[in-house]
């Protein structure tokens, strides 16, 4: 068979090559008709890693602390590549890998939870970008995706879809995993191709306790299993992206127990440890120097030295969850050798998507979501929150939601300035990437310092396949890839660089590469500030992103970024400022901040319903979904039937202790627990049991105002009289979990009241005919305005930390 | 030393935690300051509530604090001060968040602490409080009240001049 056009998506079927008559009688069929578009001849397969919010300096593959014998595996039997370059955030890093575009350009200069009505900032990929495992798919390869998605926006993310912005609708013909930014590793909420299939049966299992990373490889494994059982020939692509190394870092004790003790030096030692092995084993060059400390980072000589057991803590449970990765990675890796085909699999495996995350703030949290909360807490009040959730000895377990000290991540970065979230900076935009291809690598064990970005691995892989970058798909007309090839550097240490400019922006942060200088322009706010203090100067008609300071660096002689040549070198900031604002303009970067627009007042048109209802068998209703019952009044009502013997169990539940509400019954008692992130613990209960028969209850949360936070007065109700009160203070303003769903008629994984934990899900005995909430019950006109503005604004900032 | 020879101070310590709390009873109980009691309450994550008092309760002090109960107007320390939201609208932007407890001060311990909490209470002559105040170290919030009289009464005044400035204190 002839090859066929592949620049055009779908391949188009050949016409019929047979002969029909009108009966069998000298017919002829054409079996080309009933095949499929078949790969072009050799193509490898294709395994693509993505760890998650780690650093340059944390895989011992690069020097870091954290043993990766699978990685270090690759390496030496394939290449390290040493200045491979990311954007500084979760999802735009994803968009710009799966694409092969700047992320901007594909509608992700933000994360799926701040989808903006600016170009660059839907979160919504354009029909004329069509993603890379679409055009692999159509190109004859089987196609699966594993683990983190987070490239779907948060409003869309139940069952009406549109599932054009799901995994499978970016051409991935399987998925297992979770949607969102993060996810508990022990009780995730997942998602199985286009449906929420919820926290997994193992969760409930004691003594094999579920744990995701285990599951994704496992998963990984079957998968390919089952294609080679029906084609022992078709190439696949598979993308591995794990939850690990984000928050919230859970990994099992014995992972973590391997450092007990190996980070008591603190940050600043452990920095010059790293710095000092990647000189040894040529990561970085020999001229290279070492960045210092930003005062924004406590030196570790300053932290007192009765919590200096609880900072240690933090990176050995850190450290363990990232070796936990890479041993899982290697399973699949095992998984891949044991078919067979490892020889002819390109495994391009990227240790970081936006550098190690400084999202912990300097006090590290017993919970992620504390600091997207606004939830100022010291060292100490962490400690105490720690202790009450079981201690240090527990961080890394199932009773947290745990971030390290946003100090370890900066030292995750050596030997560079800042993290997460600064693209000014190479914190935030380098990481490790380690290409393993035993068919093509002959230089194994070699080192490549070719500038390369994320947006090169698709063109790349592109190449390596011989599949060339679809002109159409679906008869749109596609805009050409941003990114260019490195293919060749496989084979050849002295092939051209071709990837010779690149604008990056992240949070308002911005730098311009070209040529070898890099000129960053961070913006002064801390990354992980978010108090109207920090964002005030940001505001409209406030910021001037031109009186921003400048650093000027010659990458070439200067890996680092320790030497700013700004001032010497007037005429180079100014012609890279500019060349940054074409590019802005170009790959619809602007305007500048849109990413925080929200915070500004610019939100999207209220939604014009006020009551949301559920019928009793809803279930696992992404957090990022739920009714907006934020910063002001709400009620919750239900019908429920009570069978004459009683009833007991949750009637609904939001997320889990660690920041959730529950409407549920015990003993005939009717109780509402609310966790304020699990730092404030509320509960009110009626003072006489629920009667039998049908049966409305309410709780009615009457806010003290309408602003954010608000603490106010609770009511329970049983057929409109009330039964009991009590006071919540304070309230959640902007979210409860980053993962964990809503139920109807139970508490599906982690619990919101521990007191109901050994009977978990605790499912409702009596029927749960519905739940209504109301959201602006007692509200004006003008409150509600308020209110949408704020809670918007809420919204947004969770997904900062994504 | 008799209990109403001077000046008795109550000190009132508010935690997030129990081992916090017990951490600094037990500093407060190795000071080497004479105490007239002390009495650490926690409620876990159960809602179950515990008491731990030192054996001084048992002596005339013990009585006193009984009778007034544990009324740690506790928490609600200014958590929310810094959040975010309000930046752009302005409204309440970087205000405390937190509600004075003072309607809260006559209720029991039981209803006081909240889960997950835990509060500590020291009695002791005014005397000791350079060896007793330092010893308390991981508090959250703290306050110390002092009063005279007998000493029934001068617990009681203590302990309420301990609650309300606490309250006063936005704790």
């Amino acid at each position: 068979m002839s090859e066929p056009d592949r620049t055009n998506l779908p391949i188009r079927r050949l016409p019929f090559q047979g002969v029909s008559n009108r009966t069998l009688d000298g017919s002829k069929p054409d079996w080309n008709l009933i095949g499929h578009p078949e790969a072009p001849p050799g193509a490898p397969n294709v395994l693509l890693v993505l760890i998650d919010d780690a650093g340059f300096g944390n895989p011992s593959t690069f020097g870091g602390p954290i043993s990766t014998p699978r990685y270090t595996q690759l390496a030496e039997a394939g290449l390290r590549y040493n200045r491979f370059h990311v954007t500084a955030l979760c999802s735009p890093t994803r968009a710009a890998l799966l694409t092969g575009r700047n992320n901007h350009a594909v509608g992700f200069g933000s994360i799926g939870e701040l989808s903006s009505g600016f170009p660059g900032y839907t979160a919504t990929v354009p029909r004329d970008c069509a993603p890379l495992p679409r055009i692999l798919a159509e190109n004859g390869y089987s196609t699966a995706a594993f683990g983190k998605w987070h490239l779907t926006p948060d409003g869309q993310q139940g069952a009406a879809g549109p599932f054009g912005r799901w995994p499978n609708g970016w051409g991935f013909d399987y998925f297992y995993g979770f949607l969102g930014g993060d996810s508990g590793q022990w009780d995730p909420c997942l998602t199985e191709n286009q449906k929420i299939i919820g926290t997994p049966e193992g969760f409930y299992d004691k003594e094999n306790p579920f744990y995701l990373p285990d599951a994704m490889a496992d998963k990984t494994i079957e998968w390919l299993h089952g294609v080679r059982a029906q084609d022992t020939h078709k190439p696949f692509f598979v993308y591995f992206s794990t939850g690990c190394s984000h928050a919230p870092h859970h990994v099992a004790p014995e992972w973590a127990d391997k450092y007990q003790g190996k980070f008591d030096q603190g940050w600043d030692r452990l920095r010059e440890e790293v710095f000092a092995r990647q000189k040894e084993l040529g990561v970085i060059p020999a001229n290279a120097e070492l960045t210092p400390r930003d005062e924004a980072f406590p030196a570790w000589e300053e932290v007192p030295d009765e919590l200096k057991a609880y900072y240690a803590r933090q990176m050995e449970v850190y450290a363990g969850y990232s070796e936990n990765a890479d041993y899982n990675v290697g399973r699949v890796i095992d998984a891949i050798d044991e078919l067979g085909e490892l020889d002819n699999t390109v495994i391009i495996w990227i240790w970081g998507d936006n550098g190690a995350s400084l999202e912990g703030a300097v006090t590290g949290s017993f919970n992620e979501l504390t600091m997207q909360n606004g939830i100022p807490l010291s060292d100490e009040m962490q400690l105490q929150l720690t202790e009450r959730y079981g201690g240090i000895g527990a961080w890394g377990g199932p009773m947290m939601d745990p971030h390290y000290s946003a100090a370890w991540a900066w030292a995750g970065n050596t030997p560079f300035q800042w993290g997460k979230q600064v693209g000014s900076h190479l914190g935030g935009t380098r990481n490790p990437m380690v290409i393993h291809w035993p068919a093509r690598i002959t230089d194994t064990g070699a080192l490549r310092s070719h500038f390369t970005h994320v947006i090169d691995v698709g063109p790349t892989i592109l190449d390596i396949t011989g599949i060339p970058a679809p002109s159409h798909v679906d008869g749109i007309k596609q805009e050409p890839l941003h990114g260019v090839t490195f293919a060749d550097s496989l084979a050849d240490a002295a092939a051209p660089e071709r990837h010779t400019q690149q604008y990056y922006e992240t949070m308002g942060n911005r730098a311009m590469y070209k040529d070898g200088w890099w000129l960053a322009m961070k913006t002064p706010r801390i990354p992980w500030l978010l108090t109207p203090d920090a964002l005030r100067p940001y505001a409209p008609g406030v910021w001037d992103p031109d009186a921003d300071p400048t650093e000027l660096y010659y990458l070439p002689d200067d890996f680092t970024q320790a030497h700013d040549l700004a001032a010497d070198h007037p005429e180079k900031v100014a012609e890279l400022r500019e060349l940054f604002w074409a590019e802005a303009e170009k790959y619809k970067v602007l305007p500048l901040l849109a990413t925080m627009s929200a915070f500004f007042g610019i939100v999207p048109p209220l939604p014009d319903v006020a009551t949301v209802e559920y019928r009793g068998d809803v279930q696992n209703i992404m957090s990022g979904m739920i009714p907006r019952v934020y910063n002001h009044s709400y009620t919750i009502s239900a019908d429920l039937v009570i069978p004459a013997e009683g009833a007991e169990g949750v009637i609904v539940a939001e997320a889990d202790h660690l920041g959730g509400f529950s409407l549920w019954v015990q003993d005939g008692i009717l109780t509402h627990t609310y966790s304020m992130m699990g730092v404030f613990i509320y509960r009110q209960q009626a003072d006489e049991p629920l009667p039998a028969g049908e049966v409305t209850v309410r709780m009615e949360f009457a806010a003290d105002a309408p602003k954010p936070a608000t603490g106010g007065e609770v009511t329970l109700y049983i057929n409109d009289r009330p039964v009991g009160k009590g006071r919540m203070d304070h309230t959640v303003p902007i979210r409860f979990s980053a993962y964990a769903g809503m139920d109807i008629g139970r508490d599906n994984g982690g619990v919101v009241d521990l007191s109901y934990e050994d009977k978990k899900p605790f499912a409702f005995t009596g029927t749960v005919k519905k739940v209504i909430f109301d959201v602006k019950p007692h509200l004006s006109a003008q409150d509600e305005d308020e209110l949408h503005a704020a809670s918007h604004h809420g919204h947004a900032a969770h997904g900062l930390s994504q | 030393m008799k209990f109403d020879d001077e000046t008795t101070d109550v000190l009132i310590g508010g935690y997030l935690s129990k081992d916090a709390a017990q951490d600094d009873y037990e500093a407060v109980l190795a000071c080497g300051g004479y105490l007239h009691g002390a009495v650490v309450v926690s409620k876990d994550l159960k809602g179950d509530l515990s008491v731990e008092q030192t054996d001084h309760m048992v002596r005339e002090g013990a009585a006193g604090l009984g009778a007034v109960g544990f009324a740690v107007g506790l928490f609600a320390p200014p958590l929310l001060a810094a959040t975010a939201i309000g930046a752009a609208i302005g409204a309440g932007a970087g205000k405390l968040l937190h509600r004075k407890t003072a309607s809260k001060l006559e209720e029991q311990a039981g209803a006081t602490i909240p889960v997950g909490g835990a509060g500590l209470i020291v009695a002791y002559p005014h005397s000791a409080a350079a060896k007793v105040e330092p010893a308390v170290t991981r508090a959250i919030t703290k306050a110390v009240g002092e009063a005279e009289g007998h000493h029934v009464k001068a617990l009681k005044g203590a302990i309420a001049d301990a609650q309300q400035k606490m309250a006063e204190s936005g704790a």
